[in-house]
């Protein structure tokens, strides 16, 4: 027990104090009948060494990025991480730290806090932003409520099949017993028809929900569907790529209320999907609709500035049924992480950055539609994401194949797009290398002669 | 106005009717003793003008840094003003509740209403109770 | 050493053309931007983000740093939190590339290593809950909460039966009615007895054939088990409805009782409690759910299942009721609950709790002397104590103790919860305290209780910041730093 301090000794002289024979008589309030009366029936323990020997183990039969070749995307993205970002995160005074509930013994935390949601504002373009929800899929569900209770309107929210259909089940979940229908516009050319939204958007719509660049890496029309939504009273929130934000448009220049985001690629690791980081940011109007904890400036006694967690009354602990959310736990740590990186880029890194993954993106995509063996699926511009057919036909033996060779080439897309199913998504990060992206190319050409 | 004058709901609201203009017209806010309770207020939400409520209904929130409460409706009616300048100046609140702290007016529906209503004197009572 | 000349914020320190790091060229044919974006979708310049140097960062995140209390540095007996050690180990292993460098959409083939990792951990918990199946997604309690009750809910609309009730005790977690409205029922509160026990006649009063779901903490928030548990099962049973638990106060019972076995039909762990999950300064955690055969189906996919070719993530469960996250779940945070429950086995899981349960009595039977606990001579994990003698004797709040409590290099307990003890402070020490530092811990109440009202009422004193001033804060909020104009 090498986390546990007491000797034999100890426990002897704490249960003499207590006035108890042995620890058993602690546990009296539990009945015997409600007792599990053998031991736990999991493995034994295991002893540091052996738990170290264990894992490695374990983590050998896994093949993570940087051994086979990651081109995948979809939310989850190989980004590269600079040392200071895992320098500061692994500082005990911040991982072994919880909720500021004290703030005169938390303003690191708080202060973090604040200068997450001002870089995330900075980002955004929004005026605020909360201290961080648990991921970019339940942040676009927490969106969608805070819409629902800003616009009072209980009975219809659109979105479209171009937004991450993880992203729309989760909407599909939260909204699933509240009686909200959920109207999903289709985008067979990979981008939003405005004529075809404009149908299903009506004056009972609480908000409209899309994703830039949107899930087939594909620039919608924001700026249409933001007037829509507008016109119809209804809110506009935009789920975005952080890192596009480095050269594109940024949501409040065109007319976003909510935007919200997955912060993963704001340093943290894929680390199979989780802990990630929900990012969600508003206009000013709507900052008492915000779900989760917000850091906010005040003064100290003695005037000092300083930070603590407010507007509190908001949160479930105080409202209680009638919260904006249930949520209690930000992710501090992962809002930390992305404050040091967007520090540690600032504008020109991040533009850089975005500047990469498009010009290589762009590179991958043109390379790999020469062959005969792919088409480009969709004509809309894109940013670091592209759809492929593969004439050829089975993606999945294929993309097995190049699994094989060396590549995580992309990413089947017949689990959500029956119209899609002999289509995969290829991402380019700034961390692939124009030698990776022509072996990529390569290895799929060879993979496609097969299938000819 | 004196708080003597005035009717209380169970939940801390007063009432003032004033009939000059024809029809009763409510004038409602909330008790000292309430706002005492509540201690440094952060936030008012008012109701919209037009709105038809029923009494008991909340129609607006009243927040402290750590407590929240709603404010309810004595009264049964459409809503024909509200006291715009009070959410930024809630200190009002606390130097005269009764004067220029008033949240909303509204239009009776049904005078009925005001028979469920306390005078000062069992309001008072009430709030001494309640103290303990 | 604190560094008391560091307190300016990011923005302040920026100065342009600073930059914290160099990327390589593109070294891919130039073309102009204009070819590859419509410019019309261009910004005209980046997010206006500070300039800092790598050196600049680190000094300013390690300062801030020194300004958090933290398990690591200090003594941090927080309430229903349980901020136990946070193994070195499990840290280095959770961050091993073959577990963190894996991206969630990559094919099972190359996975089997962490797939068997969660598998694994997925069957641990069943047994440790004694309830069957087990859903590794939600991100955290609250989260959990709320995936369990859109199962009971999806299982109700199968039966047919219209039941919209949510009940909960007074002293429930905020969470526990917050996310019974977000899965669409209507709450219910439940008076508690003034030990923290459930009313059985106010319960009893409230049952009927609407209601869907009881959810109880037990070990209740005030640290006592509630033996009328197998009766109050017994009772929403035998009107149709559920069984849900918190699983927050896991830390008392593991290896001694399961909930499956006391009457749960759901529960959900908090692995970043129960099972040394780094805190992280507020997350992340995580909050994977157990529940009976009955209920499995509508669990949220994917799980992880096995079969003769090895491990592979489920996904086609057509009475599911979806997700709640996008992916898998907090990986990071469930590698470091496996690598926890695999370092302690059957024997230290339950020597755990045996620890942090007389760690709790312990403090108890020290504390009470000094303030009193009204909840009688023995807890389970934790502990409320009550200032409410002080305050009315010399106007002392347990806020002013908590305060005073950081300057002598403790964290505070959680106060003012549960709200059905005035003053309340509560306190959970966790096993992995020594008695040495719980013998000074309250001595040092004690020592508080003496000081003078003024001192009290003024602290903390030797903290960063003295108190902030919340109602400010709050009455007009900034929220983020704007350039002074």
């Amino acid at each position: 027990m090498p986390y546990v301090a007491n000797t034999a000794e100890d426990q002897r002289a704490m249960l003499d104090s207590i006035g108890v024979k042995n620890i058993e008589e602690l546990f009296a309030s539990i009945p015997a009948e409600l007792r599990l009366k053998r031991p736990l029936d999991i493995p034994p323990a295991l002893s540091e060494m052996e738990l170290t020997a264990h894992m490695a183990a374990l983590a050998k039969k896994d093949a993570p990025a940087g051994e086979k070749i990651c081109f995948l995307g979809a939310g989850s993205y190989d980004h590269f991480i600079p040392a200071v970002v895992d320098y500061v995160a692994s500082r005990g005074e911040f991982y072994t730290s919880y909720t500021p509930y004290q703030p005169e013994a938390s303003q690191g935390n708080l202060q973090v806090f604040f200068e997450y949601q001002t870089l995330i504002t900075q980002l955004t373009g929004m005026d605020v932003s909360n201290a961080s929800l648990y991921d970019g899929g339940s942040a676009a569900a927490e969106a969608v409520l805070m819409a629902i209770s800003a616009t009072g309107r209980h009975s219809r929210v659109v979105t479209a099949a171009s937004v991450h259909p993880e992203y729309r089940q989760i909407l599909a979940t939260y909204l699933a017993n509240l009686g909200i229908e959920l109207v999903t516009v289709e985008t067979p050319d990979g981008v939003i028809s405005p004529e075809t939204l404009a149908k299903v958007v009506n004056d009972q719509t609480a908000c409209v929900l899309i994703q830039q660049p949107n899930f087939f890496g594909c620039l919608e029309p924001v700026e249409a569907i933001g007037k829509i939504a507008h016109e119809a009273g209804a809110l506009f929130a935009v789920s975005v790529d952080p890192i596009s934000l480095g050269l594109l448009k940024r949501p409040g220049d065109y007319g976003a209320d909510i935007v919200v985001a997955e912060g993963q690629s704001l340093g943290s690791p894929m680390s199979f999907g989780g802990p990630y980081l929900g990012i969600l940011a508003c206009r000013e109007q709507f900052v008492r609709r915000m779900p989760g904890r917000i850091a906010g400036e005040t003064v100290d006694r003695r005037g000092k500035r300083c930070f603590v967690l407010t507007l509190q009354t908001r949160e479930q602990h105080i409202r209680r049924e009638k919260a904006t959310s249930n949520i209690c736990t930000n992710q501090g740590l992962f809002a930390l992480r992305a404050a040091v990186y967007l520090a540690a880029l600032g504008p020109q890194g991040l533009r850089e950055t975005a500047e990469l993954c498009l010009r290589r993106s762009h590179y991958a995509a043109e390379k790999l539609a020469t062959d005969n063996g792919f088409e480009r699926v969709f004509a809309a511009p894109t940013f670091k994401e592209f759809v492929v057919r593969a004439k050829g036909g089975d993606v999945e033996d294929m993309l097995v194949r190049a699994s094989e060779a060396g590549y995580l080439a992309g990413i089947p897309l017949c689990m959500w797009y029956e119209d899609l199913a002999d289509c995969f998504l290829v991402t380019v990060t700034e961390r692939r290398t124009p030698e990776e992206i022509d072996g990529l190319v390569g290895c799929l050409n060879q993979v496609a002669a097969i299938h000819a | 106005m004196k708080p003597q004058d005035l009717l209380y709901a169970k939940t801390h609201e007063w009432v003032h009717v004033d009939r000059s203009g024809g029809s009763p017209v409510a004038t409602i806010g909330i008790s000292h003793f309430a706002v005492e309770a509540l201690t440094d207020l952060v936030y008012l939400e008012l109701p919209e003008v037009g709105r038809q409520v029923k009494a008991g209904q909340s129609i607006g929130e009243i927040e402290s840094v750590k407590a929240v409460s709603d404010i309810y409706s004595p009264v049964s009616g459409e809503i024909v003003e509200v006291n715009r300048a009070l959410p930024d100046g809630l200190g009002k609140l606390n130097d005269d509740p009764y004067g220029d702290g008033w949240i909303a007016k509204i239009k009776l529906a049904d005078e009925a209403d005001l028979k469920n209503l306390l005078a000062h004197a069992a309001y008072e009572k009430q709030c001494a109770e309640e103290g303990h | 050493m604190r560094n008391t000349r560091a307190t300016q914020l990011l923005f302040e320190l920026s100065k342009s053309g600073r930059r914290g790091v160099r990327l390589p060229a593109a070294d891919v044919p130039e073309v102009p931007l204009a070819d590859l974006l419509p410019t019309d979708a261009l910004a005209s310049a980046p997010p206006p983000l500070p300039e800092l140097t790598e050196p600049e960062l680190v000094r300013h995140f390690t300062n801030l740093s020194t300004q958090n209390m933290s398990v690591d540095t200090h003594f941090y007996p927080l309430g229903s939190c349980t901020m136990k050690h946070n193994p070195k180990r499990n840290e280095r292993l959770a961050n091993l590339p073959g577990i963190i460098d894996l991206h969630p959409y990559q094919p099972a083939d190359t996975l089997q290593g962490l797939l068997e990792l969660l598998w694994n951990l997925q069957e641990m918990l069943a047994e440790i809950a004694g309830l069957p199946a087990v859903s590794l997604q939600p991100a955290a309690g609250a989260q959990g909460e709320m995936a369990a009750l859109l199962c009971a809910a999806a299982h109700f609309r199968k039966l047919g039966q219209q039941r919209t009730k949510v009940l909960a005790p007074d002293s429930a977690h905020g969470t526990n009615p917050a996310s019974a409205k977000m899965a669409g029922f209507d709450t219910v509160t439940v008076k508690s007895t003034p030990a923290g026990y459930v009313d059985m006649a106010d319960l009893e009063s409230k049952l009927d054939l609407q209601t869907a779901v009881f959810m109880i903490t037990n070990p209740n928030t005030l640290g006592m088990f509630d033996r009328q548990i197998a009766e109050i099962a017994k009772k929403v049973h035998e009107v149709g409805g559920l069984i849900y638990l918190d699983g927050a106060n896991m830390n008392a019972i593991l290896g001694i009782a399961r909930p499956g076995d006391f009457g749960a039909d759901m529960m959900h762990f908090n692995p970043h409690k129960t099972f040394s999950g780094p805190h992280g300064g507020g997350g992340p955690g995580a909050g994977p759910i157990s529940v009976s055969k009955v209920l499995e189906p509508y669990l949220p996919v994917p799980v992880v299942v096995r079969d003769e070719n090895g491990f592979h993530l489920e996904y086609d469960r057509p009475e599911s009721i979806g997700r709640v996250r996008s992916f898998f779940g907090n990986v990071g945070v469930l590698v470091r609950a496996y690598c926890y429950i695999r370092t302690h086995g059957p024997d230290g899981l339950k020597r755990v709790s045996e620890n942090a349960v007389l760690n709790a009595n312990y403090l108890l039977s020290k504390v009470k002397h000094i303030f009193p606990v009204p909840q009688g001579d023995r807890c389970m994990h934790e502990f409320v104590a009550s200032g409410a003698k002080l305050k009315n004797d010399r106007g002392v709040s347990a806020m002013d103790v908590a305060k005073r409590l950081l300057d002598y290099g403790y964290h505070a307990p959680t106060v003012y919860f549960p709200p059905i003890v005035r003053e309340a402070m509560m306190i959970e020490p966790t096993e992995t305290e020594s008695k040495e530092t719980l013998d000074a811990f309250a001595q040092t109440l004690f020592r508080i209780s003496e000081e003078p009202a003024d001192l009290l009422q003024e602290a903390p004193h030797t903290t960063s910041i003295s108190r902030p001033d919340e109602v400010q804060a709050a009455r007009q909020p900034i929220v983020a730093w704007s350039p002074k104009v």
